[in-house]
């Protein structure tokens, strides 16, 4: 009897397991993505867990691994999410696609950066050579709030388009690192000279406004833009805005004139805070 | 006296039968016959060395006929096990499709969570939450840096991608204690990594991490569209695309044609940006360089190089008809 024989068989035997592996895997992964445990459930578990395995435990079978690996796990995600300032709020995942080498997953994916609210979607490839698995996303969708901000629009679409989904995360991080530190900044001033500093638009406004009692009309606005470009570079953008009554006499126009250039080279000399800190001590002492 | 080797009977009696012949003769006779001839079986011939050939025969016989006999079973029994396997296998795997199946019509049915009927275990739920929370560190490592704590610090992984492919990635190990060290790294090493170290690592993790993500992004990206370049476009380059190991610096040849003549076109793209996948230089010579026409070109493909990702600057630069002004 030759071996050809045999060989049809040994073949669907492969061809069998292969299939068996791809449907095992399917039906956890679905098993999986179609499951929700709420956190309090969660803790419940682990307590019962912990009870159960401390019971049988009588000196012989170590302490579970699953309630260590769950905490290890936990910690991890605790730490990243506060060092890299995004917060996962919702995350859900749907097997659309698998074969032995190819895998096409559909992600669901909402949360905030630096209380920046964002939400996604996209479908990730992976695909399995010989040494190692590729990743390549398609279909990205993209949504935060942009309000006013054009520019973050444009990022965001741009962003899409290319389906460069570590792009938006390492830039929209920045900004809303910048967007945070406006923020702190401002509410800073505002605490320091509370009769001086106004947030018309509140503390997540691009501006504030600088008024002295004592000089009635004449009001400095400080613009802080956060600008993003296609590329994803952040930068903040400041400028100065006068406001000044008509009265005014044309010397002291001049110097006002002159100021927002001024502003500009202490911004550039001395850094935002400190450049916002000397115009609003020259602002408040002048008559 | 029986001669008895009908081919028809089961050769596992043959032997026998003849062993018994002989001893029925009594005496061991054999047919004077087949003795004075000697006697050839299977091709084989026997000294006519009387009844000890004639028994050494039928044994050597029986021995193969049993040989045979037994790999005839052993390979039936061999093809009963693989088709009993697949068998097997099949009935699984029409489980298994059964399964899922049902799982897939109850998801549609329900759209949206599924509870199985009976009390989960806390064993389920808790390795539930484990994988679902693997799955979020999954979607860490997507967003550009994720990593682990360790017992001495951070093991922090750096993710790189070009537009919506994942490339390399690479690991810093962190000390904390006393102060902050790297311990090990996959760094390349033409990428400034003590020097941005130096600068950043003590004062701001964060800063130092973005950085370096810069720097790595950049590289990746440069190197990728090199590759892609070599990959698509290797039969419009003449020779070899050249360049460093930090990819900032990639030299290669192309044609052009105009008026039916050919001009070999010389590139030359500096990346003076190391955070920057976008040449800040494309340095463009053709021979002869006197033509204004070759001039007109070469400032419009050196345009081209610098705004766009490399292979699609090159594609559009070697699609693009010339227009007669």
């Amino acid at each position: 009897m030759d071996s050809s024989v045999y060989q049809v068989y040994e073949d669907e035997i492969q061809l069998l397991k292969e299939e068996i592996k791809l449907l095992s895997e399917k039906y956890e992964d679905i098993k999986q993505e179609s499951t929700f445990f709420s956190d309090e459930e969660v803790l419940m578990s682990a307590k019962l867990f912990q009870r159960e395995f401390l019971r049988e435990r009588k000196g012989h079978t170590p302490p579970s691994d699953l309630t260590a690996e769950l905490e290890s796990l936990e910690r991890d995600l605790s730490f990243l999410e506060k060092f890299t300032g995004i917060q996962i709020t919702s995350h859900s995942k749907k097997t659309l696609e698998k074969t032995v080498n190819r895998t096409v997953r559909k992600h669901r994916l909402s949360g905030n950066c630096q209380s920046l609210p964002f939400c996604l979607e996209f479908q990730l490839l992976e695909v399995q050579n010989k040494e190692n698995v590729s990743a390549a996303i398609t279909d990205l969708s993209i949504i935060v709030e942009s309000g006013l901000c054009s520019e973050l629009s444009k990022f965001v679409s741009s962003t899409e388009e290319r389906g460069n989904l570590l792009m938006f995360f390492r830039s929209f991080s920045s900004y809303a690192e910048w967007c945070k530190h406006r923020r702190c900044t401002f509410l800073h001033f505002k605490a320091k000279y509370p009769s001086i500093v106004i947030l018309p638009e509140g503390q997540e406004g691009d501006h504030i406004i600088l008024r002295n009692p004592q000089l009635p009309g004449f009001e400095l606005m400080i613009v802080w833009k956060v600008h993003i470009n296609e590329e994803g570079t952040t930068t903040p953008v400041l400028d100065l805005l006068p406001k000044v009554p008509e009265q005014v006499g044309e010397q002291k126009k001049a110097a006002i004139d002159n100021a927002p250039t001024c502003f500009r080279s202490m911004l550039l000399l001395f850094g935002i805070e400190t450049a916002i800190e000397n115009l609003i001590q020259v602002f408040s002492l002048e008559k | 006296m029986e001669e008895g080797r009908n081919s028809g009977e089961k050769e596992t009696a043959l032997g026998g039968r003849s062993l018994t012949a002989t001893s029925q003769d009594g005496g061991g006779q054999i047919s004077v016959v087949s003795l004075a001839q000697g006697k050839v079986e299977g091709g084989k011939v026997y000294s006519g060395d009387g009844v000890l050939g004639y028994l050494e025969m039928l044994e050597a016989q029986a021995h193969e006929l049993g040989l045979k006999q037994e790999e005839k079973e052993q390979q039936e029994k061999k093809l009963n096990r693989l088709k009993a396997k697949v068998q097997e296998l099949r009935t699984r795997r029409d489980e298994l499709r059964a399964k899922v199946e049902l799982q897939e019509k109850r998801l549609l049915d329900k759209e949206g969570v599924v509870t199985d009927p009976a009390r989960p275990s806390a064993q389920t739920v808790l390795e539930w939450k484990v994988k679902s929370i693997k799955a979020m560190l999954q979607v860490f490592y997507l967003t550009g840096i994720s990593g682990k704590l360790t017992k001495q610090g951070v093991c922090f992984c750096i993710s790189t991608a070009y537009e919506g492919t994942y490339l390399d990635s690479y690991y810093v190990d962190l000390l904390i204690k006393p102060e902050v060290k790297i311990q090990r790294h996959s760094v390349p090493i033409f990428i400034p990594l003590e020097q941005i170290a130096k600068k950043y690592l003590q004062t701001d993790i964060r800063r130092f991490l973005s950085i370096l993500s810069d720097h790595l992004n950049a590289y990746v990206g440069r190197r990728h569209q090199a590759d892609q370049l070599e990959e698509h476009f290797s039969d419009r380059i003449e020779g070899t695309l050249q360049r460093n190991s930090l990819c900032n610096l990639l030299v290669f040849n192309y044609t052009v044609s105009s008026d039916n003549k050919t001009f070999p076109f010389n590139v030359r793209l500096l990346y003076g940006d190391l955070c920057c996948s976008l040449p800040t230089e494309a340095i463009i010579s053709c021979t002869p360089g006197t033509l204004p026409l070759l001039a007109r070109m070469a400032a419009a493909h050196s345009n081209t190089f610098r705004q766009m990702a490399l292979h699609k600057a090159f594609d559009s630069v070697i699609n693009a008809k010339e227009s007669q002004h």
